[in-house]
């Protein structure tokens, strides 16, 4: 049987450039939520994100911004893997995307409906949809394994953690650069404001007064490697991706199941598939948005099939907000790194909990931790569920 | 999830919306056997060429309700999935779904981007927003068809529908998938300065029925073609942009898996839809292939490039094997029934191969 491993990380957030600034940013709790710079929030209720800093973007302004994001992030995972440019030549690359190049095709579609400074179509469209972060990344750094792009909404980046394994277990890749990347669009601040899921303040998760969510943006990208592959070349690794559950709640566009079915089921499969039972699980990195519904669905869920177990539950999107499709690649790097480190991090922001979170939400403060087993919840819209199951290797 | 067995994976249904017409195998057979292009020059739409769904084709396969609530590329996908499964006689039992998209909703995503220019944040539809995602189309149709377990949007250009049946052929045989809805959707897309190539642009969705074979013929369902190998790999190419011709290693994949040298092949349906450029990589890829240079068939240049013609094609392969034929304008000629190859390659370099034929014992 193939076993999968991580050996690479690599991560672009609010925090800046690289996966130390990440971590130094969570395990700290320090919240990178601020007012907005990238986009007119006039009329808006919400003026608030977790935006990346100009610096910490890499390659070519004429590239889109969430290309650039994906690509300084890509680049230090393959770098922190120690891998050889032979390897890349057949490694693969899993996209998780939502946005693509939306910011860029926006500033054009802006100035072509009211007018304007004119925008050139072409360099403005040319990455528009999601799977051009592929395309720049696959020629950039000389992949040339499977390559997809995967849109799961907010699970987007998880997905592509859980294709990527298919891919190493299914023999079909021995190397996979997987993750996602997400900039700040219009559409996703608007949207997220229609829908009155956007609390003014920076989100509190799990706290009984929360009001909603923060959005962000960033990348995360991880080395996903066939553990002997790893082993044979000397490769450090991080933790193995010891199992993963996906499932659809077929219940409504935005609205989580009521009772948190297929968040259920996407945790028990994940346990399930990884040969372990509720018990051995120390962390639970939850989804974790900050709104009411997401919270309280996900609190009742995580209690239903940790009914007997204690794990520590802490929401990252409480520091970096949700960041789309990057979010369950970020958190699945905060997730390793509190196995590595033996630290989970906190949940900001949390003064009181809510009377239906049952579990110790980290408030605050990191908690130093031997954690041996650890799973990233992550869940979309579309009712996309995805659990991830890592282990110390 | 993971999937240590290897089984055979069988196509058991197939439900089809695009601008020729509109069913599952019967329909699908008919068309081949008397095959006319829908592509049009349409001024409207400058520029290119366009083979379009007539919305009435959707009469009876969506309800009120979908009308209501979904858009017109959600309601392609549900159309389809419903045909595919009604097809299939299967039981939606444990259905993941496989989603091949190029464009996904923009035409939503422009329009509530024009509530906002129009009307400022008031303007905004709550409604319209999650259509804005590209998953939208698999979110609603999960919903018609109840499908819980996984569901997936691959998003690639030319190639997504083959990419989509390939991933879900992988989950098959590997048991992470027990019953599997795959191919893909699109519609024709309103910012005309998306379009480039000038090839020809086509809408409508595909979905096939894969089960494992065994788990098929125990329930008694009709087989109507197998996939017996698969591929996905990326060729060198610049974004947007087209490459060399090159030994395409996701069409040795594919046949390495099925177990056949490349002279098996007899046929090859590919992803041909008059973007000359790519066209001729695709040409020279198969070149280097298959020097036998076996017979091609290019359903695009007759329905339009859309996220559903490559599940359409893996059909068409699938009749081809069983029947012996081929399908070609003016009448479909006699073929060798043995096995054939569904190939695709996008600008870009995403490359896809698999292997379809009829069901063996």
């Amino acid at each position: 049987m193939i076993r999968t491993v991580v050996t690479g990380l690599g991560v672009t957030s609010p925090f800046g450039a690289g996966t130390k600034a990440f971590w130094t940013g969570v395990a700290g709790g320090t919240c990178a939520i601020r007012p907005i710079t990238l986009l007119d929030t006039d009329g808006f209720r919400c003026r608030i994100a977790a935006e990346v800093p100009a610096d910490a973007l890499a390659g070519s302004p004429r590239r889109s911004r969430a290309d650039r994001l994906a690509l300084a992030a890509a680049r230090e995972a393959i770098a922190d893997s120690g891998l050889a440019r032979a390897d890349c030549r057949d490694a693969g690359l899993v996209i998780g995307a939502v946005g693509g190049g939306m910011f860029e095709a926006e500033k054009w579609y802006w100035a072509r409906t009211r007018g304007g400074a004119p925008v050139d179509a072409a360099s403005s469209l040319r990455a528009v949809l999601p799977f051009s972060h592929a395309e720049t990344l696959g020629k950039a750094l000389s992949l040339g394994g499977p390559r997809e792009t995967v849109v799961a909404a907010c699970s987007s980046g998880a997905v592509s953690l859980a294709l990527a394994r298919d891919l190493i277990e299914d023999g079909l890749a021995t190397v996979v650069v997987a993750g996602g990347a997400d900039s700040v669009t219009r559409i996703c601040y608007m949207g997220f404001n229609a829908l009155r899921l956007l609390d003014p303040e920076p989100c509190r998760p799990f706290d009984r007064e929360r009001r909603g969510m923060s959005i962000g943006e960033g990348a995360a990208f991880l080395v996903l490697e066939d553990a002997e592959h790893a082993r044979a070349r000397g490769a450090y690794v991080y933790a193995e991706l010891s199992g993963y559950g996906i499932t659809t709640d077929a219940f409504h566009p935005t609205s989580p199941h009521p009772e948190g079915d297929g968040m259920v089921r996407a945790m028990r499969g994940a346990l399930s598939d990884a040969g372990i039972g509720p018990a051995e699980v120390g962390y639970v990195n939850a989804h974790g948005t900050g709104t009411p519904q997401n919270d309280r669905v996900e609190a009742r869920a995580i209690a239903r099939v940790f009914e007997t177990g204690e794990p520590l539950v802490s929401a990252t999107k409480s520091m970096i907000g949700h960041t789309m499709a990057a979010a369950g690649s970020l958190e699945t790097v905060a997730t390793i790194l509190a196995i590595v480190e033996g630290v989970v991090p906190p949940t900001a922001n949390l003064c009181a909990a809510d009377p239906d979170v049952t579990f110790d939400c980290v408030p605050g403060t990191a908690r130093t931790a031997a954690i041996d087993c650890a799973i990233s919840n992550s869940f979309g819209f579309g009712g996309q569920n995805v659990t991830l199951v890592f282990r110390r290797s | 999830m993971s999937g240590a067995a290897t089984r055979r994976v069988a196509i058991t249904g197939c439900g089809t919306v695009n601008a020729a017409f509109v069913g599952g195998v019967p329909e699908l057979s008919t068309y081949l056997e008397h095959p006319e292009s829908r592509v049009r020059a349409e001024p409207s739409t400058e520029p290119g060429l366009v083979a379009s769904v007539d919305d009435r084709a959707l009469d009876g396969l969506t309800d009120a309700g979908d009308q209501r609530r979904v858009s017109r590329i959600s309601r392609f996908a549900i159309a389809a999935a419903r045909l595919a499964l009604a097809d299939a006689d299967a039981p939606p039992e444990d259905l993941s779904l496989v989603v091949g998209t190029e464009l996904g909703d923009l035409r939503s995503t422009k329009e509530f981007a024009n509530g906002f220019l129009e009307r400022g944040p008031t303007g905004l539809s709550a409604l319209l927003f999650p259509n804005t995602v590209m998953n939208t189309m698999a979110a609603a149709t999960a919903i018609a068809v109840q499908a819980r377990a996984a569901t997936l949007t691959l998003n690639a250009p030319v190639v997504a529908g083959e990419l989509a049946i390939a991933r879900a052929a992988a989950g098959i045989a590997a048991g992470r998938f027990e019953l599997a809805l795959a191919g893909g959707v699109d519609q024709i897309e309103p910012i005309t300065e998306l379009a480039a190539g000038g090839d020809a642009r086509g809408e409508g969705a595909t979905f096939l029925v894969l089960e494992p074979l065994e788990k098929a013929r125990q329930r008694g369902a009709r087989v109507f073609g197998e996939i017996t190998g698969w591929g996905w790999r990326a060729l060198n190419a610049p974004p947007c942009g087209v490459g060399r011709a090159e030994p395409p290693r996701a069409v040795l994949l594919a046949l390495e898996r099925a177990g056949l040298a490349g002279d098996a092949v007899r046929w090859v349906y590919d992803s041909a839809t008059l973007d000359r450029e790519r066209d001729d990589w695709e040409r020279a890829l198969l070149d280097v292939a298959f020097p036998h240079h076996p017979r091609r068939v290019s359903l695009g240049r007759w329905l339009g490039r859309h996220g559903g013609l490559g599940a359409l094609s893996v059909a068409g392969a699938a009749w081809s094997a069983c029947a012996g034929r081929l399908p070609a304008l003016g009448g479909a000629m006699s073929a060798d029934r043995g096995v054939g190859l569904v190939h695709g390659v996008a600008r870009g370099g995403t490359h896809v191969a698999l292997v379809v034929g009829a069901p063996l014992p």
